[in-house]
Protein backbone atom coordinates (compact mmCIF):
# COMPACT_ATOMS: atom_id res chain seq x y z
CA UNK A 1 0.00 0.00 0.00
CA UNK A 2 1.35 2.95 -0.63
CA UNK A 3 2.04 5.72 1.98
CA UNK A 4 1.98 9.25 1.63
CA UNK A 5 1.74 12.11 3.63
CA UNK A 6 -0.59 15.02 2.68
CA UNK A 7 1.41 17.57 0.45
CA UNK A 8 3.36 20.80 2.09
CA UNK A 9 1.90 22.92 -0.34
CA UNK A 10 -1.60 22.62 -0.83
CA UNK A 11 -2.78 24.79 -3.45
CA UNK A 12 -5.81 26.89 -2.20
CA UNK A 13 -8.97 24.81 -3.96
CA UNK A 14 -10.44 26.83 -6.88
CA UNK A 15 -14.01 27.13 -7.39
CA UNK A 16 -16.25 24.76 -9.40
CA UNK A 17 -19.05 25.49 -10.74
CA UNK A 18 -22.20 23.64 -9.37
CA UNK A 19 -23.65 23.11 -12.75
CA UNK A 20 -27.31 21.18 -12.69
CA UNK A 21 -25.33 18.26 -10.78
CA UNK A 22 -28.52 17.79 -8.80
CA UNK A 23 -30.96 17.61 -12.20
CA UNK A 24 -28.44 15.51 -13.79
CA UNK A 25 -28.04 12.74 -10.93
CA UNK A 26 -32.42 12.69 -10.60
CA UNK A 27 -32.29 12.07 -14.07
CA UNK A 28 -29.72 9.39 -14.43
CA UNK A 29 -31.64 8.08 -11.12
CA UNK A 30 -34.98 7.74 -13.47
CA UNK A 31 -33.76 6.39 -16.49
CA UNK A 32 -35.34 3.00 -15.74
CA UNK A 33 -39.03 4.41 -15.08
CA UNK A 34 -38.67 6.93 -17.79
CA UNK A 35 -37.11 4.67 -20.42
CA UNK A 36 -39.76 1.87 -19.85
CA UNK A 37 -42.35 4.98 -20.48
CA UNK A 38 -41.11 6.29 -23.83
CA UNK A 39 -40.47 2.74 -24.90
CA UNK A 40 -43.63 2.05 -24.34
CA UNK A 41 -45.20 4.92 -25.98
CA UNK A 42 -42.94 4.09 -29.07
CA UNK A 43 -44.34 0.76 -29.02
CA UNK A 44 -47.81 1.51 -28.80
CA UNK A 45 -47.47 4.00 -31.65
CA UNK A 46 -45.28 1.84 -34.02
CA UNK A 47 -48.10 -0.62 -33.67
CA UNK A 48 -50.51 1.54 -34.52
CA UNK A 49 -50.01 2.20 -37.87
CA UNK A 50 -49.21 -1.12 -39.48
CA UNK A 51 -53.02 -2.34 -37.17
CA UNK A 52 -54.77 0.65 -38.47
CA UNK A 53 -55.67 -0.22 -41.94
CA UNK A 54 -57.28 -3.73 -40.64
CA UNK A 55 -58.69 -1.39 -37.46
CA UNK A 56 -60.20 0.71 -40.05
CA UNK A 57 -61.83 -1.85 -41.33
CA UNK A 58 -64.12 -3.09 -38.17
CA UNK A 59 -67.19 -1.60 -37.16
CA UNK A 60 -65.77 0.02 -33.84
CA UNK A 61 -68.02 3.09 -33.89
CA UNK A 62 -70.96 0.76 -31.66
CA UNK A 63 -67.98 0.42 -29.31
CA UNK A 64 -66.83 3.48 -28.81
CA UNK A 65 -70.24 5.46 -28.88
CA UNK A 66 -71.11 3.23 -25.42
CA UNK A 67 -70.89 5.41 -22.09
CA UNK A 68 -68.61 2.60 -20.53
CA UNK A 69 -66.20 3.17 -23.13
CA UNK A 70 -66.22 7.26 -23.63
CA UNK A 71 -66.46 7.42 -19.89
CA UNK A 72 -63.06 5.11 -20.30
CA UNK A 73 -61.66 7.35 -22.63
CA UNK A 74 -62.45 10.23 -21.47
CA UNK A 75 -64.67 11.47 -23.86
CA UNK A 76 -66.40 11.08 -26.70
CA UNK A 77 -65.79 9.57 -30.20
CA UNK A 78 -68.27 10.26 -33.30
CA UNK A 79 -66.02 9.71 -35.94
CA UNK A 80 -63.66 6.65 -35.48
CA UNK A 81 -62.89 6.19 -39.05
CA UNK A 82 -59.49 7.70 -39.52
CA UNK A 83 -56.27 7.24 -37.83
CA UNK A 84 -56.33 10.28 -35.71
CA UNK A 85 -59.32 8.63 -33.88
CA UNK A 86 -57.38 5.74 -33.13
CA UNK A 87 -54.44 7.92 -32.08
CA UNK A 88 -57.21 9.54 -29.62
CA UNK A 89 -58.36 5.95 -28.65
CA UNK A 90 -55.43 4.07 -28.28
CA UNK A 91 -52.60 7.03 -27.20
CA UNK A 92 -54.05 10.32 -25.96
CA UNK A 93 -57.13 9.37 -23.91
CA UNK A 94 -57.21 9.50 -20.27
CA UNK A 95 -55.40 6.34 -20.81
CA UNK A 96 -52.48 8.57 -21.60
CA UNK A 97 -53.12 10.47 -18.46
CA UNK A 98 -53.05 6.74 -16.61
CA UNK A 99 -50.38 5.31 -17.97
CA UNK A 100 -48.00 8.23 -18.96
CA UNK A 101 -49.31 10.38 -15.88
CA UNK A 102 -48.49 7.16 -13.54
CA UNK A 103 -44.78 6.99 -14.61
CA UNK A 104 -44.40 10.40 -14.13
CA UNK A 105 -45.66 10.55 -10.80
CA UNK A 106 -43.75 7.72 -9.96
CA UNK A 107 -40.37 9.14 -11.02
CA UNK A 108 -41.53 12.39 -9.61
CA UNK A 109 -41.94 10.84 -6.34
CA UNK A 110 -38.97 8.97 -6.08
CA UNK A 111 -36.64 11.27 -6.87
CA UNK A 112 -36.41 13.09 -3.37
CA UNK A 113 -36.67 9.64 -1.19
CA UNK A 114 -34.58 7.61 -3.51
CA UNK A 115 -31.51 10.15 -2.78
CA UNK A 116 -32.11 9.58 1.52
CA UNK A 117 -31.91 5.65 0.61
CA UNK A 118 -28.63 5.83 -1.58
CA UNK A 119 -27.19 8.10 1.07
CA UNK A 120 -26.26 11.56 -1.45
CA UNK A 121 -29.02 13.59 0.56
CA UNK A 122 -26.90 13.40 3.61
CA UNK A 123 -23.56 14.11 2.22
CA UNK A 124 -25.45 17.12 -0.28
CA UNK A 125 -26.67 18.88 2.45
CA UNK A 126 -23.45 18.96 4.54
CA UNK A 127 -22.27 21.08 1.62
CA UNK A 128 -22.90 24.28 0.09
CA UNK A 129 -26.39 23.53 -1.55
CA UNK A 130 -29.50 25.23 -0.24
CA UNK A 131 -32.62 21.84 0.50
CA UNK A 132 -34.38 25.17 -2.05
CA UNK A 133 -32.39 24.63 -4.90
CA UNK A 134 -31.88 21.20 -4.10
CA UNK A 135 -35.78 20.31 -4.03
CA UNK A 136 -36.16 22.98 -7.24
CA UNK A 137 -32.95 20.74 -9.55
CA UNK A 138 -35.06 17.43 -8.70
CA UNK A 139 -38.24 18.95 -9.93
CA UNK A 140 -36.59 20.05 -12.75
CA UNK A 141 -35.38 16.80 -13.42
CA UNK A 142 -38.73 15.62 -13.43
CA UNK A 143 -39.96 18.28 -16.05
CA UNK A 144 -37.49 17.39 -18.31
CA UNK A 145 -38.40 13.49 -18.04
CA UNK A 146 -42.26 14.84 -18.93
CA UNK A 147 -40.70 16.90 -22.15
CA UNK A 148 -38.70 13.95 -23.51
CA UNK A 149 -42.02 11.53 -22.97
CA UNK A 150 -43.63 13.91 -24.74
CA UNK A 151 -41.20 14.58 -27.77
CA UNK A 152 -40.99 10.78 -28.31
CA UNK A 153 -44.94 10.70 -28.72
CA UNK A 154 -44.23 13.06 -31.09
CA UNK A 155 -41.41 11.46 -33.01
CA UNK A 156 -43.67 8.21 -32.99
CA UNK A 157 -46.69 10.04 -34.21
CA UNK A 158 -44.89 11.69 -37.11
CA UNK A 159 -43.16 7.98 -38.04
CA UNK A 160 -46.82 6.52 -38.07
CA UNK A 161 -47.31 9.34 -40.58
CA UNK A 162 -44.77 7.41 -43.16
CA UNK A 163 -46.59 4.68 -42.58
CA UNK A 164 -50.06 4.75 -42.82
CA UNK A 165 -50.98 6.42 -46.27
CA UNK A 166 -53.40 9.53 -45.95
CA UNK A 167 -53.21 9.58 -42.39
CA UNK A 168 -55.04 12.88 -42.11
CA UNK A 169 -53.18 14.17 -38.54
CA UNK A 170 -53.83 17.90 -38.42
CA UNK A 171 -49.93 18.86 -36.66
CA UNK A 172 -51.26 22.18 -35.24
CA UNK A 173 -54.06 20.38 -33.44
CA UNK A 174 -51.44 17.35 -32.49
CA UNK A 175 -48.97 19.90 -30.91
CA UNK A 176 -51.97 21.41 -28.94
CA UNK A 177 -53.02 17.55 -27.83
CA UNK A 178 -49.45 17.25 -26.80
CA UNK A 179 -49.56 20.28 -24.91
CA UNK A 180 -52.65 19.56 -22.94
CA UNK A 181 -51.19 16.54 -22.33
CA UNK A 182 -48.34 17.65 -21.06
CA UNK A 183 -49.93 19.59 -18.42
CA UNK A 184 -51.20 16.61 -17.17
CA UNK A 185 -47.81 15.38 -16.70
CA UNK A 186 -46.90 18.70 -15.02
CA UNK A 187 -49.60 17.99 -12.67
CA UNK A 188 -48.48 14.42 -12.17
CA UNK A 189 -44.71 16.01 -11.58
CA UNK A 190 -46.19 18.33 -9.00
CA UNK A 191 -47.95 15.46 -7.30
CA UNK A 192 -45.16 13.35 -7.39
CA UNK A 193 -42.55 15.79 -6.25
CA UNK A 194 -45.41 16.67 -3.26
CA UNK A 195 -45.90 13.17 -1.96
CA UNK A 196 -41.33 12.86 -2.07
CA UNK A 197 -41.40 15.64 0.07
CA UNK A 198 -42.73 13.88 3.15
CA UNK A 199 -42.80 10.33 2.28
CA UNK A 200 -39.30 8.55 3.02
CA UNK A 201 -39.05 5.01 1.09
CA UNK A 202 -38.70 5.74 -2.86
CA UNK A 203 -41.45 2.98 -3.60
CA UNK A 204 -43.81 4.43 -1.19
CA UNK A 205 -43.54 8.00 -2.23
CA UNK A 206 -44.19 6.79 -5.82
CA UNK A 207 -46.81 4.70 -5.28
CA UNK A 208 -48.72 6.80 -3.15
CA UNK A 209 -48.66 9.59 -6.63
CA UNK A 210 -49.60 6.91 -8.69
CA UNK A 211 -51.91 5.73 -6.53
CA UNK A 212 -53.75 9.19 -6.47
CA UNK A 213 -53.63 9.35 -10.48
CA UNK A 214 -55.36 5.97 -10.09
CA UNK A 215 -57.84 7.31 -8.54
CA UNK A 216 -57.94 10.07 -10.33
CA UNK A 217 -58.91 7.84 -13.73
CA UNK A 218 -61.43 5.89 -11.75
CA UNK A 219 -63.52 8.78 -10.32
CA UNK A 220 -63.36 10.32 -14.20
CA UNK A 221 -64.68 7.01 -15.53
CA UNK A 222 -67.47 6.79 -13.08
CA UNK A 223 -68.12 10.37 -13.28
CA UNK A 224 -68.59 9.84 -17.06
CA UNK A 225 -71.05 6.36 -16.39
CA UNK A 226 -73.77 8.79 -15.20
CA UNK A 227 -75.63 12.09 -15.49
CA UNK A 228 -75.80 11.82 -11.62
CA UNK A 229 -72.51 11.80 -11.14
CA UNK A 230 -71.33 14.39 -13.42
CA UNK A 231 -70.03 16.81 -10.42
CA UNK A 232 -67.31 14.34 -9.46
CA UNK A 233 -65.81 14.86 -12.41
CA UNK A 234 -64.49 18.09 -12.01
CA UNK A 235 -62.40 17.04 -9.17
CA UNK A 236 -60.22 14.80 -11.45
CA UNK A 237 -57.62 15.89 -12.57
CA UNK A 238 -58.42 14.16 -15.92
CA UNK A 239 -61.54 16.10 -16.33
CA UNK A 240 -58.95 19.16 -17.46
CA UNK A 241 -57.05 17.36 -19.84
CA UNK A 242 -59.79 15.92 -22.21
CA UNK A 243 -57.23 15.12 -25.18
CA UNK A 244 -59.44 13.75 -27.39
CA UNK A 245 -61.09 17.48 -28.10
CA UNK A 246 -58.54 18.89 -29.45
CA UNK A 247 -57.72 16.13 -31.35
CA UNK A 248 -60.37 14.60 -33.00
CA UNK A 249 -63.08 17.65 -32.36
CA UNK A 250 -60.31 20.74 -32.90
CA UNK A 251 -61.68 21.82 -29.62
CA UNK A 252 -59.82 23.38 -26.45
CA UNK A 253 -61.01 24.62 -23.52
CA UNK A 254 -57.86 27.20 -23.15
CA UNK A 255 -58.73 27.03 -19.44
CA UNK A 256 -58.68 23.67 -18.63
CA UNK A 257 -54.69 23.21 -18.96
CA UNK A 258 -54.09 25.90 -16.90
CA UNK A 259 -55.91 23.87 -14.18
CA UNK A 260 -53.86 21.35 -14.19
CA UNK A 261 -50.53 23.35 -14.48
CA UNK A 262 -51.87 25.68 -11.28
CA UNK A 263 -52.50 22.32 -9.25
CA UNK A 264 -49.04 21.04 -9.95
CA UNK A 265 -47.54 24.49 -9.11
CA UNK A 266 -49.64 24.20 -5.84
CA UNK A 267 -48.23 20.77 -5.54
CA UNK A 268 -44.89 20.82 -6.27
CA UNK A 269 -44.93 24.29 -3.73
CA UNK A 270 -46.32 22.57 -0.70
CA UNK A 271 -43.52 19.94 -1.18
CA UNK A 272 -41.09 22.46 -1.18
CA UNK A 273 -42.33 24.03 1.92
CA UNK A 274 -42.42 20.76 3.48
CA UNK A 275 -38.48 19.66 2.29
CA UNK A 276 -37.32 23.06 3.86
CA UNK A 277 -38.82 22.23 6.96
CA UNK A 278 -38.78 18.97 7.85
CA UNK A 279 -36.22 16.74 9.38
CA UNK A 280 -34.42 13.85 7.34
CA UNK A 281 -33.65 10.14 9.16
CA UNK A 282 -30.32 8.59 9.42
CA UNK A 283 -29.51 5.93 6.55
CA UNK B 1 -4.68 29.06 30.76
CA UNK B 2 -4.34 30.91 27.19
CA UNK B 3 -7.78 31.56 25.91
CA UNK B 4 -8.22 30.15 22.27
CA UNK B 5 -10.70 30.97 19.52
CA UNK B 6 -13.83 28.38 20.27
CA UNK B 7 -14.68 27.40 16.64
CA UNK B 8 -17.72 24.64 17.23
CA UNK B 9 -19.85 25.75 20.16
CA UNK B 10 -22.97 24.29 21.40
CA UNK B 11 -25.19 25.87 23.47
CA UNK B 12 -28.12 24.22 25.53
CA UNK B 13 -29.12 22.25 22.38
CA UNK B 14 -32.07 19.83 22.68
CA UNK B 15 -33.71 17.87 19.90
CA UNK B 16 -36.89 15.42 20.83
CA UNK B 17 -39.18 13.31 18.71
CA UNK B 18 -42.43 13.74 19.92
CA UNK B 19 -42.14 12.64 23.37
CA UNK B 20 -38.55 10.89 23.19
CA UNK B 21 -36.03 13.23 23.85
CA UNK B 22 -32.92 12.43 22.11
CA UNK B 23 -30.58 15.27 23.40
CA UNK B 24 -31.17 16.87 26.40
CA UNK B 25 -29.43 20.56 26.45
CA UNK B 26 -25.87 19.78 26.01
CA UNK B 27 -23.28 22.48 25.77
CA UNK B 28 -19.15 22.14 25.12
CA UNK B 29 -17.24 24.10 22.80
CA UNK B 30 -14.27 22.75 20.59
CA UNK B 31 -11.28 25.26 19.95
CA UNK B 32 -9.03 25.62 16.94
CA UNK B 33 -6.67 23.20 15.85
CA UNK B 34 -8.28 20.35 18.92
CA UNK B 35 -9.28 17.19 17.70
CA UNK B 36 -12.47 16.49 19.84
CA UNK B 37 -14.13 12.97 20.94
CA UNK B 38 -17.77 12.63 21.15
CA UNK B 39 -18.43 8.89 23.11
CA UNK B 40 -21.16 7.58 24.00
CA UNK B 41 -23.08 4.39 24.22
CA UNK B 42 -25.53 3.64 21.06
CA UNK B 43 -28.67 5.53 21.30
CA UNK B 44 -26.74 8.50 23.15
CA UNK B 45 -27.54 11.52 20.89
CA UNK B 46 -23.79 11.74 18.84
CA UNK B 47 -25.41 10.95 15.65
CA UNK B 48 -28.51 13.67 16.20
CA UNK B 49 -26.22 16.35 17.87
CA UNK B 50 -23.71 15.52 14.76
CA UNK B 51 -26.74 15.93 12.47
CA UNK B 52 -28.03 19.03 14.27
CA UNK B 53 -24.95 20.85 13.49
CA UNK B 54 -25.30 20.24 9.34
CA UNK B 55 -28.93 21.22 9.61
CA UNK B 56 -29.85 17.91 8.21
CA UNK B 57 -32.26 17.87 11.08
CA UNK B 58 -33.28 20.89 13.25
CA UNK B 59 -32.80 21.03 17.21
CA UNK B 60 -35.91 21.89 19.03
CA UNK B 61 -33.42 23.94 21.21
CA UNK B 62 -30.39 25.81 21.88
CA UNK B 63 -27.89 27.22 19.40
CA UNK B 64 -25.19 25.30 17.30
CA UNK B 65 -22.25 27.98 15.98
CA UNK B 66 -19.21 27.11 13.42
CA UNK B 67 -16.72 29.16 12.92
CA UNK B 68 -18.64 31.83 14.92
CA UNK B 69 -21.83 31.26 12.11
CA UNK B 70 -25.49 29.91 13.01
CA UNK B 71 -25.17 26.45 11.94
CA UNK B 72 -29.48 27.02 11.28
CA UNK B 73 -29.61 30.36 9.73
CA UNK B 74 -26.31 30.40 7.82
CA UNK B 75 -25.75 26.77 6.75
CA UNK B 76 -25.11 27.40 3.53
CA UNK B 77 -21.61 30.45 4.21
CA UNK B 78 -20.50 27.39 6.96
CA UNK B 79 -20.91 24.56 4.53
CA UNK B 80 -18.10 25.65 2.78
CA UNK B 81 -15.61 24.78 5.10
CA UNK B 82 -17.07 22.07 6.47
CA UNK B 83 -16.19 18.10 5.77
CA UNK B 84 -18.71 15.45 6.55
CA UNK B 85 -18.40 11.55 6.96
CA UNK B 86 -21.34 10.44 8.03
CA UNK B 87 -21.91 7.44 10.64
CA UNK B 88 -22.35 4.80 7.63
CA UNK B 89 -21.50 5.46 4.04
CA UNK B 90 -24.35 4.39 2.06
CA UNK B 91 -23.47 5.20 -1.50
CA UNK B 92 -25.42 5.07 -4.73
CA UNK B 93 -24.26 0.95 -6.57
CA UNK B 94 -24.71 2.37 -10.26
CA UNK B 95 -22.34 5.03 -9.63
CA UNK B 96 -18.51 4.37 -9.56
CA UNK B 97 -15.96 6.35 -6.95
CA UNK B 98 -15.08 8.36 -9.07
CA UNK B 99 -18.31 9.81 -10.06
CA UNK B 100 -19.41 9.85 -6.62
CA UNK B 101 -16.17 12.35 -5.83
CA UNK B 102 -16.80 14.23 -9.03
CA UNK B 103 -20.84 14.88 -7.61
CA UNK B 104 -19.89 15.82 -4.56
CA UNK B 105 -16.89 18.19 -5.67
CA UNK B 106 -19.45 19.87 -7.34
CA UNK B 107 -21.51 20.30 -4.89
CA UNK B 108 -19.18 21.41 -2.74
CA UNK B 109 -17.98 23.91 -5.28
CA UNK B 110 -14.18 23.43 -4.41
CA UNK B 111 -12.09 21.66 -6.50
CA UNK B 112 -10.98 18.86 -4.62
CA UNK B 113 -6.68 19.73 -3.96
CA UNK B 114 -5.89 16.68 -1.58
CA UNK B 115 -7.81 13.83 -3.79
CA UNK B 116 -4.58 12.54 -5.00
CA UNK B 117 -2.77 12.47 -2.03
CA UNK B 118 -6.06 10.81 -0.52
CA UNK B 119 -6.14 7.99 -2.90
CA UNK B 120 -2.55 7.17 -2.91
CA UNK B 121 -2.94 7.13 0.65
CA UNK B 122 -5.51 4.99 1.57
CA UNK B 123 -5.29 3.18 -1.84
CA UNK B 124 -8.75 3.69 -3.08
CA UNK B 125 -10.47 2.01 -5.69
CA UNK B 126 -12.56 4.89 -8.00
CA UNK B 127 -13.20 2.94 -11.15
CA UNK B 128 -15.18 -0.43 -10.35
CA UNK B 129 -19.27 0.99 -9.93
CA UNK B 130 -20.03 1.11 -5.69
CA UNK B 131 -22.22 -2.04 -6.17
CA UNK B 132 -18.94 -3.66 -5.66
CA UNK B 133 -17.35 -2.12 -2.67
CA UNK B 134 -17.36 -3.76 0.96
CA UNK B 135 -18.07 -1.72 3.88
CA UNK B 136 -14.26 -0.59 4.30
CA UNK B 137 -13.73 0.87 0.39
CA UNK B 138 -16.73 2.33 0.90
CA UNK B 139 -15.60 4.27 4.03
CA UNK B 140 -12.28 4.86 2.21
CA UNK B 141 -14.33 7.01 -0.54
CA UNK B 142 -16.53 8.46 2.30
CA UNK B 143 -12.96 9.83 3.80
CA UNK B 144 -12.16 10.63 0.46
CA UNK B 145 -14.85 12.40 0.50
CA UNK B 146 -14.71 14.51 3.47
CA UNK B 147 -11.21 15.37 3.32
CA UNK B 148 -10.79 16.03 -0.59
CA UNK B 149 -11.76 19.70 -0.64
CA UNK B 150 -9.26 20.57 2.88
CA UNK B 151 -12.20 21.94 4.70
CA UNK B 152 -11.64 24.18 7.80
CA UNK B 153 -13.90 21.66 10.31
CA UNK B 154 -13.80 18.39 9.99
CA UNK B 155 -17.26 16.50 11.34
CA UNK B 156 -16.85 12.73 11.21
CA UNK B 157 -19.38 10.32 12.55
CA UNK B 158 -17.47 6.75 13.33
CA UNK B 159 -14.87 7.37 11.30
CA UNK B 160 -12.99 4.27 11.88
CA UNK B 161 -15.97 1.80 11.43
CA UNK B 162 -15.33 -0.49 8.75
CA UNK B 163 -10.95 0.01 8.79
CA UNK B 164 -8.68 -2.59 9.38
CA UNK B 165 -6.26 -2.08 11.59
CA UNK B 166 -3.56 -0.67 9.12
CA UNK B 167 -5.94 1.57 7.55
CA UNK B 168 -6.80 3.01 10.98
CA UNK B 169 -3.76 3.79 11.69
CA UNK B 170 -2.76 5.34 8.45
CA UNK B 171 -6.17 7.44 9.29
CA UNK B 172 -4.68 8.30 12.69
CA UNK B 173 -1.83 9.60 11.04
CA UNK B 174 -4.16 12.02 8.67
CA UNK B 175 -5.80 13.56 11.73
CA UNK B 176 -2.74 14.51 13.52
CA UNK B 177 -1.33 15.79 10.42
CA UNK B 178 -4.43 17.75 9.84
CA UNK B 179 -4.69 19.53 13.14
CA UNK B 180 -0.53 20.13 12.53
CA UNK B 181 -1.83 22.25 10.19
CA UNK B 182 -4.50 23.90 12.54
CA UNK B 183 -7.76 22.40 10.91
CA UNK B 184 -10.52 21.71 13.77
CA UNK B 185 -11.75 17.60 13.68
CA UNK B 186 -14.85 16.93 15.65
CA UNK B 187 -15.19 13.35 15.97
CA UNK B 188 -17.80 10.59 17.47
CA UNK B 189 -16.39 7.26 17.89
CA UNK B 190 -16.92 3.72 19.59
CA UNK B 191 -13.63 3.05 19.42
CA UNK B 192 -11.71 3.86 22.69
CA UNK B 193 -8.18 3.49 20.80
CA UNK B 194 -9.30 6.48 18.00
CA UNK B 195 -9.75 8.54 21.18
CA UNK B 196 -6.60 7.73 23.23
CA UNK B 197 -4.65 8.26 19.98
CA UNK B 198 -5.60 11.31 18.66
CA UNK B 199 -8.22 13.36 20.88
CA UNK B 200 -6.95 16.23 23.28
CA UNK B 201 -10.48 16.36 24.59
CA UNK B 202 -13.46 14.27 24.67
CA UNK B 203 -17.20 14.08 25.56
CA UNK B 204 -19.12 11.57 27.09
CA UNK B 205 -23.00 12.07 26.29
CA UNK B 206 -25.23 9.17 27.57
CA UNK B 207 -29.18 9.31 26.68
CA UNK B 208 -28.75 12.56 25.53
CA UNK B 209 -26.96 14.07 28.72
CA UNK B 210 -23.47 15.80 28.43
CA UNK B 211 -21.66 13.35 31.33
CA UNK B 212 -18.05 14.74 31.47
CA UNK B 213 -16.24 16.80 29.36
CA UNK B 214 -12.17 15.71 30.23
CA UNK B 215 -8.36 16.45 28.73
CA UNK B 216 -7.35 12.92 27.92
CA UNK B 217 -4.25 13.51 29.53
CA UNK B 218 -6.50 13.96 32.67
CA UNK B 219 -8.00 10.64 31.97
CA UNK B 220 -5.21 9.26 31.68
CA UNK B 221 -4.13 9.99 35.05
CA UNK B 222 -7.34 9.10 36.56
CA UNK B 223 -7.13 5.61 34.91
CA UNK B 224 -3.85 5.22 36.26
CA UNK B 225 -1.48 2.09 36.15
CA UNK B 226 -2.34 -1.45 36.21
CA UNK B 227 0.37 -3.65 37.68
CA UNK B 228 0.48 -7.52 37.71
CA UNK B 229 2.79 -8.78 40.21
CA UNK B 230 3.88 -12.11 41.36
CA UNK B 231 5.64 -13.15 45.00
CA UNK B 232 7.82 -15.38 46.26
CA UNK B 233 6.91 -14.81 49.89
CA UNK B 234 3.30 -14.86 50.91
CA UNK B 235 1.56 -11.42 50.74
CA UNK B 236 -2.16 -11.22 51.46
CA UNK B 237 -4.39 -8.92 49.72
CA UNK B 238 -5.30 -6.66 52.70
CA UNK B 239 -1.48 -5.46 52.78
CA UNK B 240 -1.31 -4.65 49.12
CA UNK B 241 -4.99 -2.65 49.18
CA UNK B 242 -3.64 -0.41 52.30
CA UNK B 243 -0.45 0.67 49.91
CA UNK B 244 -1.35 3.95 49.54
CA UNK B 245 -2.24 4.82 45.45
CA UNK B 246 -3.73 1.55 45.45
CA UNK B 247 -7.34 1.85 44.35
CA UNK B 248 -8.18 -1.71 43.44
CA UNK B 249 -6.61 -5.58 44.15
CA UNK B 250 -7.55 -8.67 42.49
CA UNK B 251 -5.79 -12.02 42.64
CA UNK B 252 -5.66 -14.28 39.42
CA UNK B 253 -4.08 -17.47 40.20
CA UNK B 254 -0.22 -16.64 41.63
CA UNK B 255 -0.45 -13.24 40.82
CA UNK B 256 -1.95 -10.01 41.87
CA UNK B 257 -3.89 -7.23 39.83
CA UNK B 258 -3.32 -3.71 41.22
CA UNK B 259 -4.88 -0.68 39.68
CA UNK B 260 -2.67 2.33 40.97
CA UNK B 261 -3.43 6.12 40.95
CA UNK B 262 -0.71 8.33 41.11
CA UNK B 263 2.96 7.96 42.22
CA UNK B 264 4.12 4.08 42.07
CA UNK B 265 6.74 5.34 44.75
CA UNK B 266 4.52 3.66 47.95
CA UNK B 267 4.44 0.43 45.72
CA UNK B 268 7.77 -0.15 44.81
CA UNK B 269 8.95 0.70 48.22
CA UNK B 270 6.39 -2.35 49.67
CA UNK B 271 7.25 -4.34 46.75
CA UNK B 272 11.05 -4.22 48.26
CA UNK B 273 10.22 -5.50 51.46
CA UNK B 274 9.15 -8.69 49.69
CA UNK B 275 10.74 -11.35 46.88
CA UNK B 276 9.25 -10.34 43.52
CA UNK B 277 9.42 -12.83 41.25
CA UNK B 278 7.18 -11.16 37.94
CA UNK B 279 6.41 -7.88 37.96
CA UNK B 280 4.73 -5.94 34.76
CA UNK B 281 3.48 -2.46 34.54
CA UNK B 282 0.97 -0.64 31.82
CA UNK B 283 -1.15 2.27 31.46
CA UNK B 284 -4.26 1.69 32.51
CA UNK B 285 -6.99 1.46 29.66
CA UNK B 286 -8.48 4.48 29.27
CA UNK B 287 -12.06 1.94 28.09
CA UNK B 288 -12.64 1.63 31.65
CA UNK B 289 -12.80 4.64 32.37
CA UNK B 290 -15.35 5.42 29.62
CA UNK B 291 -17.39 2.47 30.47
CA UNK B 292 -17.66 3.79 34.10
CA UNK B 293 -19.35 6.82 32.87
CA UNK B 294 -21.05 4.70 29.82
CA UNK B 295 -22.97 2.38 33.08
CA UNK B 296 -22.90 3.88 36.09
CA UNK B 297 -24.18 7.43 36.51
CA UNK B 298 -23.59 7.89 40.37
CA UNK B 299 -20.00 7.48 39.43
CA UNK B 300 -20.24 10.38 36.79
CA UNK B 301 -19.29 13.96 37.80
CA UNK B 302 -20.03 16.86 35.51
CA UNK B 303 -16.97 18.56 35.05
CA UNK B 304 -16.27 21.04 32.59
CA UNK B 305 -13.33 22.47 31.09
Amino acid sequence: MATTTISKNIPVPKKLSHGLSVTTRAITNSRTPLGIACFYGLLILLILAPIYPAMAQANFQAIINSGVFAAMLGGHITNFFNFSALLAVEVFSSIYGLLFGGFVAWIGGAVLPVTIEDGTLDLALSRPISRTRYYLESWFAVLIGTVIISLVLALGVWIDTFIVSNSGVDWPWMWLTLLVQWAFLFFAAGLGMFCGSFINASRAAGGTAVGIVVLGYLINTFGGLSNQFQWVLKISPFYYAPAIDPLINHHLTLWYPWVLVVAGLILGIAGLVVFNKRDFPAV
Amino acid sequence: MTTQEQVIVIDKLEKSYGKIQAVRGISMSVQRGEIFGFLGPNGAGKTTTIRCMLDVIRPSAGTIRVLGIDAQRDKLALHKHIGYLPGEVRLPGTMTGKQVIDYFSRLQGLEPVLLNDLIARFDVEVKRPMKGYSKGMRQKIGIVLAFMCDPEVLILDEPTSGLDPLLQKTFHELLLEEQARGKTIFMSSHIMSDVEKVCQRVAVIRSGELVTIEEVDKLREKAGQRVIVEFGDTVTKEELAAIPGVIDVTKNNRAYHLDVGGSMDPLIKSFSRHEVLRMQAEEAPLEEVFLKFYEEPEKATMTKQ
